[in-house]
């Protein structure tokens, strides 16, 4: 049985149908990595996944349990289980660094202070941020404040983690640390994940299965190596990065030929 | 014509209807929610000293500033009938009654509800409040309880403090400038005044804790828009908790002076 079972999920926004009849399947342990463009309904996608959001039609299941028919008691059960790392990390910015990673343990583990603060430097030193338990959100980084977000996730051993765009908005050099990251979770927590990301080059490197979305529908859902010889033009041009192909709704005007190219 | 203005009314009967609805909802799931494990003592206590602590200094002073120029007032307006022994005995009933609970919830609606609506409204667009949920924690067990329990305890022991200032007003004005005896000052400020009185201002005090806390909540957690919804969160929560607050002054004095 899928840990992650996503069974012809919709969701529309009004008149905007940003998810239509999706579906994908996550084995355990497996890490998925979800592409597409923006405003293709990635992070809906997540927001399902995490009951934040309530489907149109069909249903998202975590370990069989259909997260839409939860009450709210078991839906939270089914949290503690999930990690969710957002896209900018959302950590409570009243809080220490340290108080964001405790936060879980303090409200879900009967945990005495001297092992919340052990198991908080154990988070913090997996994602490289040891030493930084005092700080405030607001003096941290962008890349830093996103590996906070992950310490504040893995804290209650989650069996799953979603990454909602880890990378967005940083550096190349910081885009691979967050990949590393992100693999180094994996390996070592050996968790089931979904990873949302525009990157491609950390898609490969994290995903065991990579999947496409396009216009709310899934168009491609398969091994790294056979996304990218997928004859999809979709998935061509994304892969090459071309403003030029069926991609865009609205594609821009031709590309422009320097006067030198003229001479 | 006829039915584009039905329309219209309909629609803004079915919204009306839909944001009382949801307001009625969150209020009834935060009241619910105050029997609910864990208990968080420390936010608790954190909320006791900003709603609280914090507000002492705004509602000493206006309490001091509204129950003085009150005493003016009452002085000016006796002396045409050469009551001036009056004015005290006016100035207690009102100071207790009216001014003292009025004062101090308007004041803390424009101080602390405003607050709560600007910090969950930027904690909702930048996402805490949906980490919160991701985190198996009830935002309304987290947020709304102890912000509620904090303003419903906090409102009528500030209501106290400004009766006792709207007292030291009053003595200043008819005592000190016009010089009424402060020995019958001090009987006549509380002649007109029962224990009743005293548990109408808390009774009135307490509701208006109670709309101040949901309502800069409310408008809080439904904050949307980027920084545009968040401006706009505190203000909205002003003009709505003040309103609610003068409604239901004269529906509670009608029905706690019966």
């Amino acid at each position: 049985m899928a840990v992650i079972d996503v069974v012809n999920l919709s969701k529309a926004f009004g008149s905007n149908v940003v998810l239509a009849n999706v579906n994908l399947q996550v084995e355990d342990g497996e890490s998925l990595v979800v592409l597409g463009g923006s405003g293709t309904g990635k992070t809906v996608l997540l927001r399902n996944i995490m009951g934040l959001l309530t489907p149109d039609s069909g249903h998202v299941a975590i370990e069989g349990k259909i997260i839409a028919q939860l009450g709210r008691d078991e839906l939270f059960q089914v949290r503690q289980s999930i990690g969710m790392c957002f896209q900018m990390a959302a950590l409570f910015d009243s809080m220490t660094v340290f108080e964001n990673v405790a936060f879980g343990l303090r409200r879900h583990q009967k945990m005495t202070e001297a092992q919340i603060q052990a198991r908080v430097e154990e988070c913090l030193s997996l994602v490289g941020m040891k030493g930084t338990d005092k700080l405030k959100p607001s003096e941290l980084s962008g890349g830093m404040k996103r590996r906070v977000g992950f310490a504040r996730a893995i804290a209650l051993k989650p069996k799953i983690l979603l990454f909602d765009e880890p990378t967005t908005g940083l550096d190349p050099v910081m885009t691979d640390v967050i990949g590393r990251v992100i693999l180094d979770l994996k390996d070592e927590l050996g968790v089931t994940t979904i990873t949302i990301t525009h990157d491609l080059k950390s898609a490969f490197e994290i995903a065991d299965r990579i999947a496409l979305l396009f216009r709310g529908e899934c168009i491609a859902c398969e091994k790294p190596a056979d996304f990218k010889v997928n004859p999809h033009p979709v998935v061509q041009q994304f892969l090459r990065g071309d403003a030029d192909g069926p991609f865009l709704l609205d594609p821009p005007p031709p590309k422009r030929i320097p006067k030198e190219a003229h001479a | 014509m006829v039915l584009t203005v039905f329309d219209k009314v309909g629609a803004s009967v079915l919204m009306a209807t839909d944001t009382f609805g949801d307001f009625a909802v969150l209020a009834g799931r935060a009241f619910a929610a105050i029997f609910k494990r864990p208990f968080d003592g420390k936010n608790l206590l954190n909320q006791f000293q900003s709603v609280g602590v914090n507000s002492i200094p705004v509602v000493v002073l206006t309490s001091l500033a509204v129950s003085m120029v009150f005493a003016v007032q009452l002085a000016f307006g006796f002396r045409q009938f050469q009551a001036e022994g009056l004015a005290s005995q006016v100035e207690g009933l009102a100071v207790m009654r009216e001014l003292a609970p009025v004062i101090t919830g308007l004041m803390l609606s424009g101080r602390i509800g405003s607050a709560m609506a600007a910090e969950l409204g930027t904690m909702q667009v930048t996402e805490q409040i949906d980490a919160l949920e991701c985190l198996a924690t009830d935002p309304i067990h987290y947020l709304f309880v102890p912000r509620l329990l904090a303003s419903m305890l906090v409102v009528p022991l500030l209501t106290v403090v400004s009766v006792y200032i709207g007292f030291w007003g009053g003595y200043l004005i008819l005592v000190g400038v016009e010089g009424q005896s402060a020995y019958v000052y001090g009987n006549e400020f509380y002649k007109l005044l029962a224990f009743k009185d005293l548990r109408i201002a808390i009774y009135k005090a307490l509701v208006f804790g109670t709309i101040i806390a949901l309502v800069g909540c409310w408008k809080g957690y439904r904050t949307q828009g980027g920084a545009e919804g968040v401006g706009n969160a505190p203000t909205s929560s002003v003009v709505t908790s003040s309103l609610w607050i003068l409604i239901s002054d004269f529906f509670l004095t009608k029905l706690l002076l019966v």
